[in-house]
């Protein structure tokens, strides 16, 4: 599982930057936990992790500038620059795991808000979006049960429905009516 | 060396071994002069303590140092030496002398802001806390310290951890208080606003008003400047959230209303204007009154504000329209272009606060009612969340009246009242 | 005039100002230009400081009949001993007939323009200074040989006297003493009525209501309330109280007063006519009442029907909204409009009850429908469909219609509430709103446990220099 070991991996990384002494992690913790807070999508940390990283680390490692550029075009919602900024330069071991990751999460975020904002929507914005060269959005496209209208170029989406997961047992959900009632009662 | 920091060495190391923690905690309280005099020997009192055992004493030299200036050309050893009293010193001994033991967390934290290494800091006092407190919910001076370092350092996330804790008491840190232990308001104001600050970082609007609430509701008899600070978040977070400034409540106190609502009219006027759903209004506000936002560091959520009205008014739409055209949104919601309303409606569709779908093709949004039906098995989960939330409050509540039904101050008094009613009515019998 | 007058007199028994003072203030400013009225008709219609009051209104709102009513009420001053009001109506004259240099009005009308009769004055004063005197010895008199009746009497003469005088505060000090000397309950009621007039002339209306209920809970005069006299006293109490309640916005139940008058009994020259009655009543039930209450009170009331009879513009107003025909109803009631706008107590209500009647019409029209066209809508109420669409809008977001629109065909749908998934939005807002709230208090538990709370001054200033942490 992917998240899980991101998730523990970011709790180790915060820990390094806290207990770093000086204040100075190595450059790797902070490239690592800014790429983690964007596949998180977790702006507002990444926000201030970029604001709190040493100068003199920005200025050695200027990757970190890179992936603060994918940042920023999540901050501002434009989809062509996220995939620029992600698509124009080659990432290092340190992150690019974690990058390519992120282009995946984004793509498929904005996927699922064109299935939900949409009933017609321009082959060019779809394009736009997701990132893909409009002759592999098509096939992508019909893929998913859409339907493209060559004439007008238009894609028309189909709303997903959300898949329910999980169902407790009635044993259990009977024992909690128990202690609702049992509440209410006294 | 001087006698007295024989004497004091001598009362700490045998006090300790007595186990008379309270006493000596009467003993440094008062020693405190001597020790700043003698500062250029205070190392070597040190060294003659041990941290587990004799942890009250070292509180005591510790303090006095970050009471002296620091000789230009001494090396400045404080931070390390704090650094390994506070994680491994002995709480127990440490929790008789909460007021000093907070002291010391409070220069520590006076000395990071000036080195500018506030980062340094977070996880000594995240260990500090955890050793002064006497369970998870209570409430130290120390946490307004945490906050501060988080918001110097733009970290937020520990202090979140110790936030999202809900208070439940006080540690009573000023023990020598005549008027009985108290806990100095300026710190538990500064929490509450520092809180509601980080809140408003990580755009967790609720908690942050729930903190400027506590804040601005502070018993008070005289105007504070972090409550009128808070009042004006307050206002601006209530905006952002509901639309509109949410009652205050009537507990607060006179204060507020009186005072601080007269020094926050630049708020008052932003708020009306708000209401006006007008976005022309709303503007010219915020151009009259910018100096003053910006004096009081609240532009950037005056921003907020001023884009959140179109959100607003794009709510509205939903509620009367089933269909418009984007360039009817734009001009009834005072976009300038059908493209920045639909990028504006995609947003809130992400978000979950509109739901709509968007017709490019004709130009056309469709507002549809909340797809979500309360049916399935996740709203059951919801709601049996709250309720076992409800509930544990409920027995909260129950058990604070338990304790009070027991408690002898109050069963005196309750029974006092009816001794002086019940003769009467025993003789009328 | 009216308002310099009620402030010096309104401190004796008042206890709350009038709240509406402001309201009538902001919109006091408008000229009417094309009024219908006919200004003798309307005058002999209402006695006393009514028709002084009534006459100034328009003489501050209605330029064309300045003059005339400028005319009328100075020669009715002169019939009283308001010796103050005839010298401001002098000034206001002295206004326009040295403002205005238009020849050809001043030439037409110059001989009859009354001019200022300064001895006409200084003995009027001493007349009333005489009559003030004498009755005030009578009074004494009466009071030495302490007979009630005489007493009570006296009173009101005094009373009456300083009404004549335009002195509204003595007048109601007069009035209300006699209170003291009634001694049956034919008496109290009279007295009622007395302080009631003043109050309506100080536009103090809450007093008005008081003395109202005071008036009708009087053993007596509940008890015999089918005799003839009673009857006019009735409507008089019914008509001062729907006025208390229009001049107060409540205009439903001053609807439902008015409706009680009976216009056979309606003789109540110093406060309002039974025109008065039919217009204010009409309007107030159109703009509040809904249908079924329209038809059973104002359409089929046999007494209240009587009333519309006097003003035929009103009853057809009513008939069209009733018949659904809003269009015309609109119209109608924009032709009445300026009419309305010199009577003083409705004017400053006129533009709010058109409202609530368009709503209402609104409403009504669409309420049978599921869906309705917006282009046939905006026929019906004489409206472009974008206007239409933004009244609408309004409505809905004030709840008062549940529909949604269609803009792209302009379609207005109803829109059924979904009773559940409200009931679970509303719980889990409480649930929250609960647990927030008593987290809240939990805290406070402990704050005020420990005593916290913001003590001097001095702290305060220390503490100026640690808010400047600012993480934005």
């Amino acid at each position: 599982m992917v998240v899980n070991i991101t998730d523990k991996l970011m709790e180790d990384l915060e820990r390094q930057e806290l207990e770093a002494p000086n204040g100075n992690a190595p450059a790797y913790v902070y490239q690592q936990l800014l790429a983690i807070y964007l596949y998180q999508n977790d702006l507002c940390n990444a926000k201030y992790l970029w604001k709190r990283i040493p100068p003199t680390i920005k200025a050695s490692t200027p990757e970190l500038a890179n992936i603060w550029a994918v940042g920023q075009s999540m901050w501002t919602r434009d989809f062509p620059a996220i995939y620029k900024a992600l698509n124009s330069v080659t990432w290092s071991e340190t992150v690019s795991e974690i990058m390519r990751q992120v282009q995946e999460v984004v793509r498929s975020r904005a996927v699922d808000l064109i299935s939900q904002a949409y009933s017609s929507i321009s082959l060019d914005t779809v394009s736009a979006m997701t990132g893909l060269p409009p002759e592999v959005c098509v096939p992508s496209c019909l893929e998913k049960g859409w339907k493209f209208d060559a004439d007008t170029k238009m894609v028309h989406p189909v709303r997903q429905v959300v898949q329910h997961l999980g169902q407790t047992s009635s044993e259990d959900q009977l024992s909690k009516l128990t202690d609702f009632v049992s509440f209410l009662e006294n | 060396m001087a006698s007295a920091l024989e004497q004091f060495v001598n009362t700490v190391r045998t006090s300790s071994s007595h186990g008379n923690f309270r006493e000596l905690c009467e003993f440094i309280s008062k020693s405190s002069e001597v020790l700043i005099k003698q500062s250029q020997h205070l190392d070597n009192v040190l060294e003659t303590l041990d941290i587990q055992h004799h942890s009250l004493g070292i509180l005591a030299v510790l303090c006095a140092k970050f009471n002296v200036q620091v000789a230009s050309n001494a090396t400045d050893n404080r931070f390390t030496q704090a650094q390994d009293f506070i994680l491994n010193c002995n709480g127990e001994q440490i929790r008789f002398a909460p007021d000093t033991f907070a002291e010391l967390c409070h220069s520590l934290t006076n000395y990071l802001v000036e080195q500018k290494q506030p980062l340094k800091g977070i996880v000594l006092l995240q260990k500090a806390i955890s050793k002064l407190r006497l369970f998870d919910s209570q409430l130290t001076s120390i946490h307004a310290d945490l906050c501060q370092l988080c918001l110097l350092a733009k970290c937020f996330k520990p202090a979140i951890e110790l936030l999202n804790i809900d208070i439940t008491g006080i540690c009573q840190e000023l023990a020598q208080n005549p008027n009985g232990p108290q806990f100095d308001s300026k710190y538990f104001l500064l929490y509450y606003y520092y809180g509601g600050m980080i809140y408003l970082a990580v755009r967790n609007l609720d908690r942050a008003l729930y903190f400027f609430e506590v804040a601005i509701t502070t018993p008070s008899l005289a105007v504070s400047h972090i409550m009128l600070e808070a009042f004006k978040k307050y206002i601006l977070v209530s905006l952002l959230l509901h639309g509109k400034i949410r009652p205050i409540p009537k507990y607060a106190s006179q204060v507020v209303t009186r005072f601080i609502k007269p020094l926050s009219q630049p708020y008052h006027d932003l708020a009306v204007a708000f209401n006006s759903n007008s976005t022309s209004l709303l503007n010219a506000v915020v151009n009259k009154h910018s100096e003053a936002y910006t004096r009081d560091h609240n532009m950037g959520l005056v921003k907020q504000v001023s884009s959140v009205l179109y959100k607003k008014n794009i709510q509205r739409l939903t509620k009367t329209f089933l269909t418009l055209s984007l360039s009817d949104v734009a001009s009834r919601v005072g976009l300038s272009s059908p493209a920045e309303a639909e990028s504006h409606i995609l947003q809130m569709i992400e978000k979950q606060q509109i739901f709509a779908t968007i017709n490019q093709k004709d130009g056309m949004v469709v507002f549809r009612d909340e797809p979500e039906k309360y049916s399935g098995p996740e709203v059951l989960k919801g709601l049996e969340e709250q309720l076992a939330l409800c509930m544990e409050l409920d027995r909260q509540i129950l058990a604070m009246d338990e304790e009070i039904q027991v408690n002898p101050q109050y069963v005196k008094k309750a029974t006092g009242l009816q001794d002086e009613e019940q003769p009467k009515s025993t003789y009328a019998m | 005039m009216a308002q310099v007058r009620q402030q010096n007199a309104v401190e004796p028994m008042q206890v709350d100002a009038p709240p509406e003072d402001n309201d009538n203030n902001e919109e006091d400013n408008y000229i009417v230009e094309n009024p219908t009225l006919d200004l003798e008709v309307y005058a002999n219609s209402y006695v006393g400081l009514a028709k002084l009051y009534r006459l100034i209104y328009i003489i501050d709102h209605c330029p064309s009949l300045k003059l005339e009513a400028l005319k009328m009420a100075i020669s009715y001053a002169m019939t009283t001993f308001n010796v103050n009001l005839y010298q401001v109506l002098h000034q206001k004259l002295a206004e326009i007939t040295t403002a205005v240099n238009v020849p050809d009005v001043a030439a037409s009308t110059c001989q009859d323009i009354p001019t200022i009769d300064n001895s006409w004055m200084e003995s009027k004063s001493k007349r009333a200074a005489l009559k003030l005197e004498k009755l005030d010895n009578d009074l004494k008199n009466y009071k030495s040989n302490s007979i009630k009746e005489s007493i009570r009497r006296g009173h009101d003469d005094l009373g009456d006297h300083y009404l004549d005088c335009g002195d509204l505060s003595n007048a109601l000090k007069c009035y209300s003493r006699a209170r003291d000397y009634c001694t049956s309950g034919k008496h109290v009621v009279n007295m009622c009525l007395n302080v009631i007039k003043v109050s309506v002339y100080l536009q103090n209306w809450s007093h008005v209501l008081s003395y109202v209920s005071k008036a009708e809970s009087t053993p007596d005069f509940s008890e015999t309330q089918s005799k003839d006299s009673n009857q006019v006293i009735l409507t008089k109490l019914k008509c001062a109280a729907g006025l208390a309640e229009l001049a107060t916005k409540k205009y439903k139940s001053a609807a439902k007063h008015f409706l009680q008058a009976n216009l056979d009994h309606c003789d109540f020259p110093e406060l309002l006519s039974p025109n008065n009655v039919a217009m204010y009543g009409g309007l107030c039930a159109l703009a509040t009442f809904d249908r079924h209450d329209l038809q059973k009170n104002v359409i089929f009331s046999s007494s209240f029907k009587l009333f519309l009879e006097l003003e035929p513009q009103l009853r057809d107003i009513i008939f069209k909204f009733y018949e659904s025909k809003y269009a015309s109803c609109l119209k109608l009631l924009d032709e009445i409009k300026d009419n309305l706008l010199l009577d003083m107590y409705i004017a400053p209500h006129v533009n709010t009850l058109y409202t609530q009647i368009r709503n209402r019409a609104l409403i009504q029209y669409f309420s049978p429908y599921l869906s309705a066209d917006m282009h046939k809508m905006a026929l019906a109420f004489n409206r472009t469909v974008p206007a239409l669409e933004d009244e609408l809008m309004q409505l809905i977001l004030d709840g008062q219609i549940q529909a949604r629109i269609d803009s792209h065909n302009k379609i207005l749908f109803a829109k059924d509430v979904d009773q559940r998934s409200t009931t679970f939005e509303k719980s889990l807002l409480m649930g929250k709103e609960y647990q927030r709230r008593t987290r809240m208090l939990i805290l406070r538990a402990a704050v005020l446990k420990n005593k916290i709370h913001v003590k001097s001054p001095q702290r305060d200033s220390s503490q100026t220099g640690e808010i400047t942490v600012v993480p934005f």
